[in-house]
């Protein structure tokens, strides 16, 4: 492989091991399959308990958890400033040549990625998230996700839905904003070894119980559908705010025995989980992409889902049975998946799965963005700042502001420590490790 | 560079479909935007016209409020400077419950005489719980100047007026389904606070006492016996209001003409200005949704 094609990635997020979810997921899966092509990529969050320091991933995946606590929600404090000097040693450590951020609440990603393009690297913003246009914390969202991607290379969103909500939030240029699914690791998820008998039909519900998962649908709709037919049994993992509420309707309903509630399901379990039952349902209110549909299907499941952001997208219309998020019109698609049931085969849905969704394809096409990402043009402090200015009356000159000082600490700090003072790290490639989750790949040998 | 990954574009090329899965299309870029870009997208769809007339009797409420409270710092002022003595104003507090009583049974449309004498028993809890409290709060304020006994209270008059819930009422008629929120309690807590503050300025036990039971009753159910009559008829409501304003302008004008003009352009500003206002930026309204907005639930969830 020549070098000079080689990226050196710094993935920067708030969310990642041992924390777990889409993001997570997202980050890892995709670093890996960057390794794989040859990319060198090192990972940076914050510190997560005791977890501080350096550590390394299956593949040689070098992971900095830099020594910042977070004060909410796994997020750091916005210090704006706090995070220049570790971050600018990091970078220059391991000859970083573009930095790419993840996750619009991340504090994290967003200040890692206004210094990059202080010190002049190149980034590329992943958002992962959907955000409506009306409340208080949308708005005050929204501007902090315009002011990083106001000078952003390229940015990448998770579904079609998901690049028109980043593109109305940030004003960016559509063309500028890149549509690249998740996907997942269908070698994890595989279907039941034998066809499950449709004598008793089992509907899996996994999901946080909260109010944004739809939680309160499914205490309307669990009794209906057990109403209806004596024959299906649900199976709700998960557990949250709203679990009450599921175990009281359970109980108002005498549905004990035909609703088992198994808690937190962690992420090892899920498949064992899945494979028990023939029906996924979803109930989301708000879902960027849905990772979890993916993985359902994946084992072989039919999904049931409410219509919602970009589910729609995730998958062909013979896998999924869409419904509006209101309860009767929930029990009619539950209904109409009970009936197209008998002629679903796990195996071949699994195999489907294996062509539509694959993490190699979503890194390849995420080296195409990093390749455009570098092939930008360079700009001086003046020409950037041009582009903070038109962000809003007040807050333009405010980003202006925020940028300049960043800049002048920039500076200072090449004063004090200059550059040739920082150790360079020696890279180091693993004699062709073969993670066992990607051997059966055989369309990775291109190169 | 991007050639190199649509290795054969087929000759003929397939439309491009706004999904996420089966990798990328060929053919087309991920960053590929077409004609179908934000087609899902509505703006304006919760905007209300509104008629300035309407909205305009609907601020009658917050003048009428607005009297109302100025009418209580009326009385305020003249219990401290000694012009009403605690004669008239226990007559005035008899008057006032006789009055918001005699409104409460003329415009309930359930009203038994069972929850009538609930009623009664509990005002007269409250009022022997007041009158046994007098003292202390006579000697409440005592090591305080009595400016910073006005500045607070002000203020707290202020915050008041300003987390006041106008479109209902704080103190809830027997049996009503919502329940308050929160910053219509802490306006009611602030009056409340402001009442104590201006009783303890008081030399007398009796006065002390008169005044408590005059604010409260004012600041607890004034807002009750005024939503009573505005759900009962609107146009009474607006009469009642109307008097109650020249009332209100006729005795401040008689204390004081700054003040008279103050209050007088306060009202003017609350039910000309600012409808005017809110129909003007009503233009530069701009409402966003789509796909992407979280989905609401049809239903009422019942905890």
């Amino acid at each position: 492989m020549g070098d000079q094609k080689r990226h050196k990635i710094l993935m920067v997020s708030d969310f990642f091991y041992p924390n777990f979810g889409g993001v997570e997921n997202h980050i890892y899966y995709l670093s890996q399959c960057l390794l794989k092509l040859g990319h060198k990529v090192v990972v940076l969050t914050h510190a997560y308990g005791n977890r501080s320091g350096v550590r390394y991933m299956t593949g040689g995946l070098k992971v900095y958890y830099i020594p910042w606590k977070p004060f909410l929600m796994q997020n750091t404090l916005p210090t704006f400033y706090g995070t220049l000097p570790i971050m600018r040693t990091i970078l220059i450590r391991e000859k970083i040549s573009l930095v790419h951020g993840h996750q619009a609440f991340s504090t994290l990603c967003h200040e890692a990625l206004m210094h990059a393009r202080t010190m002049g690297y190149k980034v590329v913003f992943t958002d992962h998230s959907l955000y409506g246009f009306a409340d208080v914390g949308s708005i005050h969202m929204n501007k902090v996700l315009q002011f990083t991607l106001a000078d952003v290379s390229q940015a990448i969103c998770v579904s079609h839905t998901s690049k028109e909500n980043t593109v109305l939030r940030s004003g960016l240029p559509p063309e500028k904003v890149f549509v690249i699914p998740n996907a997942v690791d269908t070698a994890m998820f595989t279907p039941a070894p034998e066809k499950l008998s449709h004598n008793e039909i089992v509907i899996i519900v996994i999901s946080r119980l909260v109010y944004r998962k739809g939680a309160d649908l499914l205490v309307e709709v669990i009794p209906e559908i057990c109403r209806l037919f004596s024959n299906v049994r649900f199976i709700v993992g998960g557990d949250g705010p709203k679990r009450v509420r599921l175990e009281e309707m359970r109980e108002k309903n005498s549905l004990q025995d035909r609703v088992e509630m198994l808690g937190a399901v962690p992420h090892a379990r899920v498949r064992s989980v899945l494979i028990s039952g023939h029906i996924f349902l979803n109930s989301s209110l708000t879902e960027a992409f849905c990772i979890a549909i993916l993985e359902a299907a994946s084992c072989g499941l039919l999904t049931v889902s409410t219509r919602v952001g970009g589910v729609p997208e995730v998958l062909p219309d013979d896998m999924i049975v869409l419904a509006e998020p209101d309860p009767s019109d929930m029990v009619r698609a539950i209904t109409k998946a009970i009936s197209i049931l008998p002629k679903i085969d796990p195996q071949v849905m699994h195999l489907r799965m294996k062509k539509l969704y694959n993490w190699h394809d979503v890194a390849k096409r995420t080296e195409i963005v990093y390749d455009r990402a570098l092939g930008c043009s360079n700009q001086n402090l003046v020409d950037r700042l041009s582009r903070y200015l038109p962000c809003g009356g007040w807050a333009g000159k405010l980003f202006c502001l925020v940028m300049i000082i960043d800049f002048l600490l920039w500076r200072l700090l090449q004063l004090w420590q200059p550059p040739e003072e920082i150790e360079e790290v020696p890279d180091f490639s693993l004699p062709n490790s073969e993670c066992p989750e990607f051997k059966e790949d055989g369309s990775l040998s291109l190169r | 560079m991007d050639s190199s990954i649509n290795e054969n574009p087929s000759p003929t090329r397939s439309r491009w479909r706004k999904v996420a899965y089966g990798g990328m299309q060929p053919g087309f870029d991920d960053n590929h935007t077409d004609e179908t870009f934000l087609e899902a997208m509505v703006m304006n769809t919760n905007v209300v016209k509104r008629s300035m007339l309407k909205v305009m009797q609907d601020s009658v409420s917050i003048s009428q409020y607005l009297c109302i409270v100025a009418l209580v710092i009326l009385v305020w002022t003249c219990t401290l400077r000694s012009t009403l003595n605690e004669n008239t104003l226990l007559l005035l507090d008899v008057s006032l419950l006789g009055l918001g009583f005699l409104v409460l049974i003329l415009t309930a449309e359930m009203m038994s005489l069972n929850l009538l004498f609930q009623y009664f028993i509990n005002i007269s809890f409250f009022t022997t719980g007041l009158y046994v409290l007098a003292p202390i709060y006579q000697t409440l304020t005592r090591s305080i100047s009595s400016d910073s006994i006005w500045a607070v209270t002000v203020s707290l008059l202020i915050l008041h007026l300003f987390l006041h819930d106008y479109s209902g009422s704080t103190i809830r008629a027997p049996g009503a389904l919502k329940n308050p929120n929160l910053t219509s309690c802490i306006s009611l807590n602030a009056s409340v606070v402001a009442s104590v503050f201006i009783a303890s300025r008081l030399p007398s036990r009796i006065q002390v006492f008169a005044i408590m039971l005059f604010s409260l009753q004012v600041f607890l159910f004034a807002p009750l016996v005024t939503y009573c009559i505005k759900k009962y008829s609107f146009q009474l409501h607006l009469w009642f209001s109307f008097g109650l304003m020249v009332l209100t302008l006729a005795f401040v004008y008689m204390l004081h003409r700054l003040l008279f003009v103050l209050l007088l352009g306060l009202l003017v500003f609350v039910t000309v200005v600012c409808p005017y206002w809110l129909i003007r930026i009503q233009e530069f309204k701009f409402e966003i949704n789509g796909p992407w907005d979280e989905a609401k639930l049809c239903f009422d969830i019942t905890e």
